[in-house]
Parts: C-alpha cells; structure tokens; sequence
C-alpha cells in the first residue's frame, strides 16, 4: 500500500509497513500514530521530492488543485513506481486526482476508505518529521511563500472581471441617477429664487441646466436666443414672458456664478450617464445577449450584480430569479409564515411593467423560467445573436396576450397546444430539443446547446406536464359550451 | 491615579468573579506577571487617556482599563492599523520598551465578541496553529495572527475574491498569516499548503457551515484540537427559532466527532448568533479518568 502526500515544499510517497492497519478498526487506527516513532513504525518513506524552487511549486500546486496530474508528479510517480516495479495500490487524498493517475500512468488507486483516512491523518501529522531532510521552518516558510504566490496568481486571473465591469457600471448608473436629481433639485431652488417661474415652465432637468447656463441672468431672457439650446419657440417665449414680470429676487454676479457652475456640472453629469449607459448596453450585449434582450441592459445588469456574477445567476434556479432583489420582503415573510413576494428586480422589466396588475405576479414567473435559461444560454454557451432570448420574448408576450385576452380558459388553450403538439411529434428529448431551436445549433457548438435544450425542455415539461390532459378536459368542456 | 487605580481593581475583581469557576489556574499564573510588573502609567495618547494594559485571561488577548474597557491585542506589526482600528502604546514591564496593542471591536468580530462575552476556553492562544474557514478582509485574522503571535501560524481560508485581496494584502505584513483564496468545502484544494491545526475557527456563515468544518477537520485538525463556530442562525434556517437552530447545528457537529463544551450567545454584538467550542476526536481514555 503506499500513499500519496503534498507538501508545500514537495511529493512524498509512503508505504505501510504494519499491514494490519488496514484491517484494524478505524477509530483505534490513531493510536498507532501517537508519536514520531510510533508513526516510523507503521509507514516508511519511500520516496521524496523536493521543488526546485517556488515556480515549480506553484506549478505543482497549480496542478494539484484542479486535480490534474502535472508533469513534476508525473514524472515523480513514473519513477519511483512504475519503474520501480511496485504493484502496490496508491492512495491520494483527492479521488479526482486519483482518478486522473490512474487514467494517465495506470497505476492502481485504491478506494479511500475509514482506514485510509485515518493511516493518512496519522502521517500528516508527522509529515516533517518522517520526510528526513525536511525542517519544519523550512516548510513553513515554503507554505507561506507557495500561498501569497498562489492567492495572488488567483486574484490575478480572476475569472469575474467582465462582470464586474457590469456589476460597477450599474452600480454607478443607480448612484449618477440619485447624484443629478440631488444637484438638479438644488439648482432649482437655488436659481428659483431669482426666476422662480422657469421652473413650472421647463420641467426636464437638462433643459433648465442649459438655460441658465445661457441666459444667466432673467434681465437677459429678452436677447437670449433660446434654439442654441434645443428649447422649442413657444417655451421661449413663455420664458421671455415670465422673465419681464417674475417676482423674483435680485442675484449678484457672484452669486450667478455658482448657480452657473452647478448648472455645468449638472450637464456634465446628464452626459456621462448617458455614456455611461451606452457602455453597460455594450458590455451587456456582448456578454449576456439573450438576457438583455428579454429585460433589457439596466435589469439585466442589476440581476447579475445582485446575484454576483453571471456565472451564480445561471445557478440559480429560476424561482430565485423571479425574486431576486426582494430578498428582504421574502425572509420577513417566510419568518412571519406570510406570503412571499411574487417579484424583485424583475418587477422593473418591461415585460412585467405591461402587464395588467393581476397578472404581473403570473407573468413574472413565466419570465423568470425563462430568464433563467437565457442566463445559462448566456454564461455557459458562446452565442453572439440572442436568438433564444427573441424566441422566449415572444413566448411570453404572447401568454402575457391570452392572459389578458380572457383569463384562465384560454390560457390552456392558447399555451398548451402548440407545446403539446412538439410533444407529440417529436417525444424523445433529443428530437424536441432540436425543434426547439434548430436554428441556435448552427450558431453554437451543439454539444452545449443540446444539454442547454434538454434543460429547456425538462423546465418546460414540469411547467406544462399535463398539458395532454388538459387539452382532452378542454375539449370535452369546449364541446359543451358549443 | 488613586482613582484609576480604584477603578481598575474593581474592573478586575468583577472580571475575575466572572472567569473564576472556569479557568482559574491559567488566569492567576498570568495575572501575577501582570501584577508585579504593574503596566502602569503607560504611553499617552493625544495627551488625554491612561493606558494601562493587563493580560486577559486568555492567554494572547488584553484589556486596556481606561474610561471604558477594551479588549486589545498586541499588535505584531507595531506602527500599523489593519483597517483602521485604535492603537494604544503601553510601556512593557520593565518600564523600558513601547509596546503597541490595537483595540479590538467585538460588535466587527465573532471572537472578539466571544472573548469579552466571558467565553470559558479560547484555544486561540501564543503558539497555536489555526486554521480560520471565512476570513473575510483579515479584520479578525489580524487579531488572531496577534494572538499566536510569530511562533504560530493563522491559515485563513476565503472564498471571495474581492475579500481575499484584501486578506492578502494584510497578509503581506504578517508573516505567521497564510491566504488562502479557495472554496472551504474544498479542503483537498489546498491541503498541500497546510498541516495539521491546533485548531479550527469558522466563521462561513452557510447553512451547511457544521459540514464544512467536520469536513476541513477530517482533513487538517488533530485529535483532541479545538473547533470553533460562530452560527449566524438565520443563515442556517431563517425560519425557525435562533434556538432550535444552534441545537440542530450542535447536533450535526456532535454525530462527526465535535464533543461540544460550550454555547455562548454574542449578544448583544451580534444578533442571533452563537459560538460554538468543542474538542474534535476527545480520546476516551481522559473520559474513563
């Protein structure tokens, strides 16, 4: 029997000299590992070795950690097991490991059992003392130097960067929003208190930073040629107007310059958001497609910033999605055993937002399965056009249209007959899931899309399992009703 | 100084009524190098405030006696706030060298909570290796890399990125902390880079957090070491009563092999939060004694 063993500064392999160690309870399997000399006694060194240095540990580690047998451990095992001649089984304290040694060397890797657990806590526990040549401050500085180098490899190499691009993009399209209302409503107050009637007149927020801007003082209304900035004739006039009997206070120039530097600052802000939003559509579009498709970039976006990353999002069921961002509303009434809200960030999609209060509950639902799936399309797939997020849209729009139209009755109807119609013709799932999205298997690699439509067809099975006797009740209602 | 004197024999009294029926002989070994020693009359700050530090009665942990108590570590790498904490300056026994203690918040740590919540047995102590599941920032992790002080080692083990840069970024400074950016309910993903632990501390907040430490135990701590688990109830199961969650929690640890010897609420720090102290894998023989 011999063992595998990591440390920071090098492989170890053991063998197990006492072979009733294997056989001998586990629980007392501890007493034979008590001390160092104890220890030497059931397991013997066989082989070890050293990294040459920190890049070739951190390989090494590298390697370990995705469970795949790199090339110093390869070549470690080659010798001192294959050409060594031991027929020995190998035991490795990572089963996918194990699994990948066998695969690539053919070495026999035995089963982690109760009594292999506890031979290798017993080793691990005197590692440094039975690796001769191995000093414990060694290792220990071996350990820190391979972490730091590690952790910073990792946070290097994040996989999340994109998203968080998004995350923060969205992060600061919310605060720029509450931002500018904040400067907009002091510029108003601020400058009310020389014009007080522009304000009823020019109610954009914009529009009213750019005329004082350009006019300045009301005296000046009269010689202030409003078109240089977007302001239609007849507001201009009625300013004009408004400027010759307003009952506003005098302003010094000191004081009118300030409220001018707002007023800048305040355009300033109206065009970076509106930058700033055109980067997140970009972003958005490019990385989560279909997403953005169904609900749009700023939904989209807020979705995967509540969840994280696109990545989590995709892993979240879709009942999670239909109230993510509610998280509150729903631990409070799962705590006072009250009903739990039917929407979160959801609730701001277009989609939800149409329909009719009764049914915007239903209809964040139904996107939500839908949703989910786009998301999974979306981190997992590589698709470009969002050909499954046009296809779900329509979907629902269109049960969000029978819904409307008359209530329960037709929804059966107008839903269940064409899902049922792709189960009956095609009934295994593979078939299905090509009718599902013929077209998205040319764009994609179908590998990926198939298990992506079996999933879609699995969700849309429990959704409308019995669909097929439905549509028999249907019909015998139907008959009577005629 | 008559009055602060005063008031600093009636804080230790209570304190001492307190902790007597649980740790009394470590305490008084401790407290009589305190005693002689005296740590009077220390380092001023803003010219205000006496500093007068005394050993707590965990090992590695202080109590700065001032206006208000506070718990304090004596910070390894003098000079330095982790993330903007209190530094107080103390001259050592010998009235010779400054020496620097960070104050410690219990309402930011679980520990620190547990600690002047008046916790019976803390393993995290001078020497310790811990290995500590959910690092966070490294707020905690720096008070316990203080408290092992250089001859110890703190693993701290976080997931999340955005949090693991900031660990090791604390890290950088201390050499006896090791990050460890990995998923805790992996521990084969970096069991290459620790031994075995005096002791494990958890802070995950998962509902299968009583998984992920057994599991991590199994892996990396001795028998007979230490388990310690702040249980955030409603992360468990937000539904039923903080209660009945920390019994299940308690029950699960029990049926891997924690023998649980204490349950302390962090009230009022942390709401609905309790700590958890047990010995994993007790030898039956100190049982049978």
């Amino acid at each position: 029997m011999l063992l595998l063993l990591e440390t920071p500064a090098g492989y170890a392999l053991f063998t197990v000299k006492n072979k009733k160690l294997l056989k001998a309870d586990a629980d007392s399997i501890f007493e034979n590992f008590k001390s160092v000399t104890d220890a030497s006694r059931q397991v013997g060194l066989t082989a070890f070795h050293k990294f040459e240095d920190t890049k070739a540990a951190m390989e090494a580690c590298t390697e370990l950690t995705e469970s795949s047998v790199g090339k110093s451990l390869k070549k470690f095992l080659k010798k001192n097991v294959v050409d060594a001649g031991l027929a020995d089984s190998l035991t490795v304290l990572d089963k996918q490991l194990g699994i990948n040694i066998n695969k690539k060397l053919g070495i026999e890797v035995s089963v982690m059992s109760d009594n292999l657990r506890e031979i290798m806590r017993g080793v691990r526990l005197h590692l440094t003392e039975l690796i001769e040549g191995l000093d414990e401050q060694e290792v220990r500085t071996m350990s820190l130097g391979l972490a730091h180098t590690l952790s910073r490899f990792k946070l290097k190499f994040s996989p999340d960067k994109v998203d968080t691009m998004i995350i923060q993009a969205v992060g600061l399209l919310d605060d720029l929003d509450k931002e500018l209302n904040n400067f907009a409503m002091r510029l108003r107050e601020w400058y009310g208190w020389h014009f007080p009637e522009m304000g009823k007149i020019i109610t954009e927020n914009l529009a009213y930073a750019k005329v004082v801007r350009l006019m300045g003082l009301k005296t000046k209304a009269k010689e202030t040629d409003f078109s240089e900035v977007n302001v239609p004739e007849e507001i201009a006039a009625e300013v004009k107007q408004a400027a010759e009997t307003s009952m506003g206070t005098e302003i010094t120039d000191e004081d009118l310059g300030n409220i001018k530097t707002l007023s800048e600052r305040v355009i300033e802000l109206t065009e970076y958001r509106a930058s700033l939003s055109e980067y997140l559509k970009l972003r958005m579009t490019a990385i989560a497609p279909n997403l953005t498709f169904m609900v749009g970039e700023l939904v989209g976006a807020r979705l995967i910033s509540q969840a994280g990353s696109l990545m989590s999002l995709a892993k979240h069921p879709s009942s999670t999605v239909q109230i993510l961002g509610a998280e509150k509303a729903l631990f409070r009434a799962l705590k006072t055993k009250k009903q739990t809200p039917k929407y979160g960030l959801i609730y701001h999609a277009s989609l939800v937002g149409q329909s009719a209060p009764a049914l915007k509950g239903k209809i964040s639902r139904v996107l939500a399965a839908k949703l989910s799936l786009c998301c999974r399309v979306d981190a997992l797939g590589d698709q470009v056009e969002p050909t499954l997020g046009e296809e779900f849209k329509e979907y629902v729009e269109r049960r969000l249209a029978t819904l409307e139209e008359g209530g329960m009755k037709s929804l059966s109807k107008g839903i269940s007959r064409p899902t049922a119609g792709k189960h009956q013709k095609k009934p295994s799932v593979r078939g299905s899931g090509a009718a599902h999205s013929a077209e998205d298997d040319v764009v994609e690699a179908p590998k990926k899309r198939k298990a992506k439509a079996v999933e879609a067809e699995a969700e849309e099975e429990a959704e409308e399992a019995p669909a097929p006797k439905k549509k028999k009740k249907k019909k015998v209602v139907e008959e009577e009703a005629e | 100084m008559g009055k602060g004197g005063k008031a600093k024999g009636k804080g230790k009294d209570g304190k001492g009524g307190k902790g007597k029926g649980k740790v009394k002989g470590g305490g008084k070994g401790k407290k009589g190098g305190g005693k002689g020693g005296g740590k009077k009359g220390g380092g001023k700050k803003g010219g205000a405030a006496k500093v007068v530090i005394e050993p707590h009665r965990h090992e590695g942990a202080f109590v700065s006696k001032g206006k208000d108590d506070s718990l304090v570590t004596r910070n390894l790498v003098p000079g330095e706030s982790v993330y903007g904490e209190k530094r107080l300056v103390a001259e050592s026994a010998d009235g010779e060298d400054k020496i620097e203690y960070r104050v410690w918040n219990p309402f930011r740590s679980k520990l620190g909570a547990g600690i002047v919540g008046g916790i019976g047995a803390c393993p995290v102590k001078p020497g310790a290796k811990v290995l500590y599941l959910g690092g966070a920032s490294g707020t905690t992790v720096s008070h316990v890399s203080d408290m092992v002080g250089p001859e110890g080692v703190v693993y701290a083990v976080e997931f999340s990125h955005r949090s693991g840069r900031d660990l090791t970024n604390m890290a950088k400074r201390r050499p006896n902390v090791v990050p460890i950016v990995e998923d805790a309910r992996q521990p084969q993903r970096y069991r290459m880079l620790i031994g075995m632990v005096d002791c494990i501390f958890s802070d995950v907040a998962q509902p299968d957090q009583a998984r992920i430490v057994t599991h991590n135990a199994s892996f990396f701590l001795k028998n007979n070491g230490w388990v310690m688990i702040s249980i955030k109830a409603n992360c468990v199961d937000s539904t039923a009563a903080p209660e009945a969650v920390f019994a299940s929690e308690i029950d699960k640890l029990r049926k891997d092999g924690v023998k649980p010897k204490e349950q302390l609420t962090l009230e009022p720090y942390h709401r609905d939060h309790a700590l958890v102290v047990g010995i994993y894998r007790a030898s039956k023989k100190k049982k049978e004694e």
